[in-house]
C-alpha cells in the first residue's frame, strides 16, 4: 500500500550534496521520496480554497473533479487507496479533456483554458509523488490563483485569493521544512507572515512596475457575460432585467442629470432579419465635415466611466459623447467604442454635448441612408406595413406626425408593459406583438416603431443600452445595473438629425421617469431574484450597507481594478513631477528598497544577542581574554573542567583554583544561592588576577 | 568539488578556524532550480496581466514576486548568526566513515518567542547532508561521516552549510573550514596468527591452550579438534574417541614488530593492526616497534589508540 511514509530518515531523504538532485527522488540512495504530510495535507485544503470560487464560472462538474481528486488524494494520504494505475489515469485526462469540450464552451475561450487549468491542478495531484511534483502543482495552484481574477477582480475574491495565496504558501513552506515533522500551523504562520511583510513591496510594485499595453490583442476571450448583445430578439432585455449585476459606474464632475436624461447610448442596430435585430453590417467612414464638434465655448458635461468587463468594444455614453480618453473613438453612428474588447474594468473620460445634433446635414450620405432604411422582403409583417404606409399618408408624409400617431396608439389603446411577455414567432413577429399580443417590454416597442418608421421610408434605427441609473449617496457615482438595460428609438429629420424617441415612455412613463422598478406589475416583481428584489425594496440598514459596499467597490475600480497605463501616468505625474525611465526606476528602487528594509529590521531587530547573567558574562568576557593568551575554552568544556585545565597549565595558582571553581560554580550553577554585586565583583577580580597572570605567562 | 581557484579565493574569504559564526560576510545566496521556475511562472503572470490589462493579475505576480525577494531575507536569516564549532573526531580504519562532531548553535535572540531555524542540512563533500535540529533546541551536535581512503590525517576538506528554507526557491549555503582533521587508521588484516605471538620459552605465567608444544592430559574428543591428536589406540580398543591435549607457555609480553612480518610497508602495517586489535581483544600485554620509535607493551583501549595511531601517521 502506497501510504505517505510518517517518519523518514534524515539525510536520506534529502539525497545527496549536490542541489540538482533535490529535484527528483534521491536518486540511487535506494529510499524513495516521499512528500511531508505537512505538506500534503496543507495541499490538499489548499487545492480545495482554490477551486471552490470557480464554481460561479466554471460548469460544476470541473469542481467536482478537482474536489474528488482531493478526496482521492486523501485516501491516499491515508493509506486507505492507491496512486492510480497508468490507465487510470489516461482516462481519467481523456475524459476530462473530452468533457470540457462538451460542456459548450468554445474551444479557445478563457473558460476552455481555466478548465484545463483546474483539471490538470487535480490531476496532478492525485498522481503527485515526488518532491518535483509537489512544486508543480504548487506553481499550478498559484497560475490558477491568478486566472480566477481574469473572471472577476471584485475585493471580496482578492481578499479570499490572498487568504488562499497564504495556504498554497504554506504548503511551499512545509515542503521545506525538517521532513519528520508535521506542524502545519507552523507552516501557515511562516507563510502568512511572509505574505503580508510582502504586502508594501507589492504596493510599490504595483504603483511603479511600469504598465504596457496589450502585446497582442487576441487574448481568450470570456464567453459568458452577462450584458447586452450586438443580436436582439424581442424577449431577450426582459432576461437582463433579472440580473442585478453592475454594467457600469459613472463618475460626473459636476452635477448628475436627471435620471429621464440619462439615456446611455451603446449599441445600434440597423439590420432586422428573423425577428431578430442585430448590429451587424459595415458603417461608412466619416466622410468630411460629418463629424461632430462642439461650438467653441460650449460646455459639455464631464464624467468618466467603469465599465465591467464585456467581451466587447462597444462603450456608453450620453448624447452626444464625444471621447476624451485616447484609443476610443466615435463610430459614424456616434456611439463609442474601446481600442480592444473590454475583459477587465476599462475606464474611459467622455464629454457629452446634449444639444449637439447627430448628422444634421440636408442629405443623408447614401450608403447610410440605404443602411438605416432597410427591411427584410415584404413578406415579412406585411400587416404592420400597410399600416404604417397608411399613418405615413395620414401624416401628409411628416415623420414627427408618424411617430406622434403610434405613441398615440400605444397611449390608447390595451398596450402593456410587462418583463414577461407572450412569445412571438419569428416572421412577422411585429405584425403579432402590434396587433394580438400587445404585451411588450421597450425591445417590443422600439422594434415595432423602427420597423414602421422604415416602412414609411424614414431613415430609423433601434438603439441599445442602458436607461437611469442609481446614484450612491456615499460616493455620489451613478451605478447603473443590467436591470437598467432599454432598447430605445432614433429616426432622421432633415436639418435636425437624429431624433431620440422612447415609445416605452408611452407605454409605461414610470419606467423613465423613477427606473424599473416603478413600471412593474406585481407579478413581475415576483419573478425578480432576492438581490435585485432587495435593492428595489431594501429599506434602513441594509440599502444602507448596500451603498457602502458599492462605494468600497467603486474605489477599488477606481483605483486598483482600473490602475492602467493612463491613471499611473497621472499618479507617477504627481508623485514624481516628470516622468523619466530614470526618475521611475529610481522610485522603485528607493521605495522598494524601503519596503524590504523595513522587513530587515522586523526580522533583524531581534537578532541582538540577549541580554546575558552578568555571571555568565563575565566569565564569558574572561574565557575571550585567555583565548587571546593562547587558552581557549573547548566548546564542550565545562567551567569547572576548564579552571582545571588552566591550573594544571599553571595559569591559576592551585591556591586559588579550587576557591574559584567553587566560586565560578556556585554563581553560575544555583540558582537558589543569591548573589549580589559584592559577589560579581570579587569575581571580577579573582578572574582578572588569572588573566593577568595567563598574560604575563604567555609572554614570558 | 570546489575548483582550485574558488577554493584558494574562498581560504580568502572564510579563513579556516575551529569556530565560525556566520553573517553577510561568509554566506552565499542564489535562486535555486525551482526559483527560476517561479520567475519563470511570473513572467507568465505578467504576460497574461498585460494581454488581459488585469490589475489583479498583475498584483498577484507583483505579490509572488514580493514574496520572493522577501524570502532572500528570511533565507539569509535561517544561517546568519549560527556559530559551527568542531567538536571532536572519531577515528576509523581505511575503508570506512571517520566520524567528524560539528556543534552547531543558535544565537541568542530578544523577543517573547524564540524563533528556531529550520531546515539547516551540514555534510562534507562525499558525504551524506545532516539534518540540523535548531527549531527547540539552542543547539545541535551533528555527527557527519566521511570514509576514509589512506591512512594518516584525513582533512575533509570545507563543509558545506545549506538550507532552502522557508520556500525553496533560494539556497543560502557556505563553505566552512573547521580545521576539522581525523585519523585514519590503516585497514586491518586478520592473517592467520603468526607465531610472533606466542612466545618459544617455557616460562611465563599463561597457558595457551592451542599450543603444541607440551602434553597436558586427555579429554574426549569433540568436532574441530585436531586429528593428529586422536589417540587411536584407545580407539581402536573400542573406547570412547579422545585427544591428547598440549600446551605451550605463551610470552605474556607480546611485541608487534614490522620487521617481523611479510610484505609491503601498507601490507605490513595492516598486519600489524590486524593483530594488535587481536591481541587487545584477547587481553593480552602488547607493544610496538616501529623502525625508531618503541612503544612499551601495555593493555587497554588507550595503548590501543596509542599503537593505531602510530601505525597511522607511520612514515608519513
Amino acid at each position: 500500500m502506497a501510504s505517505e511514509g510518517e517518519a523518514m530518515p534524515a539525510g536520506g531523504a534529502r539525497g545527496g550534496l549536490r542541489t540538482g538532485a533535490r529535484g527528483g527522488a534521491a536518486r540511487g540512495r535506494g529510499i524513495a521520496y516521499q512528500i511531508p504530510r505537512n505538506t500534503l495535507a496543507l495541499l490538499m485544503i489548499a487545492q480545495v480554497a482554490v477551486v471552490l470560487p470557480y464554481l460561479l464560472h466554471l460548469s460544476p462538474w470541473l469542481i467536482a473533479v478537482g474536489l474528488f481528486c482531493g478526496y482521492w488524494r486523501s485516501g491516499v494520504y491515508q493509506g486507505r487507496w492507491d496512486y492510480p494505475r497508468r490507465w487510470v489515469k489516461a482516462v481519467l485526462v481523456a475524459a476530462s479533456i473530452g468533457g470540457v469540450a462538451l460542456t459548450g464552451v468554445s474551444a479557445f475561450s478563457l473558460e476552455a483554458a481555466a478548465s484545463l487549468l483546474i483539471l490538470a491542478f487535480a490531476l496532478k495531484l492525485i498522481e503527485m509523488k515526488s518532491r518535483r511534483d509537489a512544486y508543480l502543482v504548487i506553481f499550478l495552484g498559484y497560475f490558477a490563483i491568478a486566472t480566477l481574477f481574469l473572471f472577476d477582480q471584485s475585493i471580496a475574491v482578492a481578499v479570499y485569493q490572498i487568504g488562499a495565496l497564504m495556504l498554497v504558501t504554506a504548503a511551499l513552506v512545509g515542503l521545506n521544512q525538517l521532513v519528520t515533522r508535521v506542524r502545519p500551523l507552523e507552516s501557515l504562520r511562516v507563510s502568512a507572515l511572509l505574505v503580508l511583510q510582502a504586502l508594501p513591496l507589492t504596493v510599490v510594485l504595483f504603483l511603479f512596475f511600469p504598465r504596457v499595453a496589450p502585446l497582442w490583442s487576441v487574448p481568450l476571450p470570456s464567453s459568458s457575460v452577462t450584458g447586452l448583445s450586438d443580436r436582439m430578439k424581442p424577449g431577450d432585455v426582459a432576461e437582463l432585467t433579472r440580473s442585478d449585476e453592475l454594467a457600469f459606474r459613472a463618475v460626473f464632475a459636476g452635477e448628475v442629470p436627471p435620471k429621464r436624461a440619462l439615456y446611455w447610448r451603446g449599441l445600434t442596430y440597423s439590420r432586422f432579419v428573423e425577428g431578430t435585430w442585430s448590429a451587424a453590417g459595415l458603417l461608412p467612414e466619416w466622410g468630411t465635415a460629418e463629424r461632430p464638434a462642439p461650438a467653441a465655448g460650449a460646455s459639455g458635461i464631464d464624467y468618466e466611466v467603469l465599465l465591467e468587463p464585456t467581451s466587447s468594444d462597444w462603450l456608453f455614453g450620453l448624447d452626444l459623447a464625444l471621447p476624451a480618453t485616447p484609443g476610443v473613438t466615435l463610430e459614424r453612428d456616434f456611439r463609442l467604442t474601446a481600442p480592444d474588447p473590454v475583459l477587465s474594468v476599462f475606464r474611459y473620460r467622455v464629454t457629452s454635448y446634449p444639444d449637439l445634433g447627430m448628422d444634421q446635414a440636408p442629405r443623408l450620405p447614401d450608403r447610410l441612408r440605404i443602411r438605416e432604411t432597410w427591411l427584410p422582403d415584404d413578406g415579412d409583417n406585411p400587416r404592420v406595413r400597410a399600416y404604417a404606409r397608411s399613418l405615413m399618408s395620414a401624416a401628409g408624409g411628416d415623420a414627427e406626425a408618424l411617430v406622434a400617431a403610434v405613441v398615440a396608439q400605444i397611449r390608447s389603446e390595451p398596450y402593456f408593459y410587462t418583463l414577461s411577455p407572450p412569445p412571438l414567432q419569428d416572421r412577422n413577429s411585429i405584425d403579432e406583438f402590434w396587433f394580438q399580443t400587445r404585451r411588450g417590454f421597450c425591445t417590443h416597442y422600439a422594434g415595432a416603431l423602427v420597423f414602421m418608421l422604415r416602412a414609411a421610408g424614414v431613415p430609423a434605427r433601434m438603439v441599445g443600452g442602458y436607461q437611469g441609473g442609481e446614484i450612491n449617496p456615499v460616493t455620489g457615482h451613478v451605478m447603473v445595473r443590467q436591470y437598467d438595460a432599454h432598447a430605445w428609438v432614433e429616426y432622421w429629420l432633415a436639418g435636425e438629425g437624429w431624433r431620440r424617441v422612447d415609445p416605452t415612455a408611452a407605454v409605461a412613463p414610470a419606467r423613465i421617469e423613477e427606473g424599473l422598478n416603478a413600471a412593474l406589475s406585481p407579478e413581475d416583481r415576483e419573478s425578480l431574484s432576492a438581490l435585485t428584489a432587495a435593492r428595489f425594496d431594501g429599506v434602513g440598514v441594509f440599502r444602507d450597507l448596500l451603498y457602502w459596499a458599492d462605494s468600497l467597490e467603486h474605489r477599488w475600480n477606481l483605483w486598483v481594478i482600473g490602475y492602467d497605463t493612463h491613471l499611473q501616468a497621472d499618479v507617477l505625474q504627481d508623485l514624481l513631477g516628470e516622468i523619466t525611465p530614470a526618475r521611475v526606476g529610481l522610485a522603485l528602487l528607493l521605495a522598494g528598497g524601503a519596503s524590504l528594509g523595513a522587513v530587515a529590521l522586523v526580522l533583524f531587530w531581534r537578532r541582538r544577542s540577549a541580554p546575558r547573567h552578568p555571571v555568565e558574562g563575565a566569565f564569558q568576557d574572561f574565557c575571550r581574554r585567555l583565548a587571546g593568551a593562547g587558552w581557549p575554552r573547548r566548546p564542550d568544556e565545562a567551567p569547572a573542567s576548564y579552571l582545571r585545565r588552566l591550573e594544571s597549565g599553571g595559569v591559576i595558582g592551585a591556591d586559588q583554583a579550587g576557591a574559584l571553581v567553587a566560586e565560578v560554580d556556585r554563581l553560575l550553577y544555583n540558582p537558589g544561592a543569591g548573589w549580589g554585586r559584592q559577589d560579581l565583583r570579587r569575581l571580577r577580580s579573582q578572574l582578572r588576577r588569572v588573566r593577568l597572570r595567563a598574560a604575563l605567562g604567555a609572554r614570558r | 568539488m570546489l575548483g582550485p581557484r574558488f577554493g584558494r579565493w574562498l581560504d580568502q574569504r572564510i579563513p579556516p578556524a575551529p569556530s565560525i559564526t556566520l553573517s553577510q560576510r561568509n554566506v552565499f545566496i542564489f535562486p535555486t532550480r525551482t526559483g527560476f521556475v517561479f520567475g519563470g511562472l511570473l513572467a507568465l503572470l505578467i504576460l497574461a496581466a498585460i494581454n488581459y490589462q488585469a490589475s489583479l493579475v498583475y498584483g498577484v505576480a507583483f505579490l509572488l514576486g514580493s514574496v520572493f525577494l522577501v524570502t532572500i531575507l528570511y533565507t539569509f536569516r535561517n544561517l546568519s548568526g549560527l556559530t559551527l564549532e568542531l567538536v571532536g573526531s572519531r577515528p576509523g580504519f581505511v575503508g570506512e566513515d571517520v566520524e567528524i562532531s560539528v556543534r552547531v548553535v543558535r544565537p541568542g535572540e530578544r523577543g517573547r518567542r524564540r524563533r528556531g531555524r529550520e531546515g539547516i542540512q551540514v555534510g562534507f563533500p562525499g558525504g551524506i547532508m545532516q539534518w540540523v535540529e535548531l527549531q527547540r533546541r539552542e543547539a545541535d551536535t551533528v555527527r557527519l561521516y566521511v570514509t576514509g581512503r589512506r591512512r594518516g590525517w584525513l582533512d575533509p576538506g570545507r563543509m558545506l552549510v545549506e538550507t532552502y528554507y522557508p520556500l525553496g526557491l533560494l539556497r543560502a549555503w557556505t563553505w566552512v573550514d573547521l580545521d576539522a582533521r581525523a585519523l585514519v587508521y590503516p585497514k586491518p588484516l586478520f592473517a592467520d596468527l603468526p607465531d610472533l605471538m606466542y612466545g618459544r620459552r617455557d616460562e611465563g605465567e599463561l597457558v595457551d591452550p592451542q599450543g603444541s608444544e607440551d602434553f597436558t592430559d586427555i579429554k574426549a574428543y569433540r568436532p574441530g579438534d585436531p586429528i593428529k591428536h586422536i589417540i587411536w589406540r584407545s580407539y581402536a580398543r573400542g573406547e570412547e574417541l579422545m585427544v591428547k591435549r598440549y600446551a605451550s607457555y605463551m610470552e605474556p609480553r607480546l611485541w608487534l614488530d614490522l620487521d617481523q612480518v611479510q610484505g609491503g610497508l601498507e601490507e605490513r602495517l595492516s598486519r600489524l593492526t590486524g593483530m594488535a586489535l587481536t591481541a587487545c581483544r584477547l587481553e593480552r600485554e602488547f607493544g610496538l616497534r616501529l623502525g625508531g620509535t618503541e612503544l612499551a607493551p601495555a593493555t587497554g583501549e588507550a595503548h590501543l589508540e596509542r599503537v593505531l595511531r602510530e601505525l597511522a601517521l607511520h612514515g608519513l
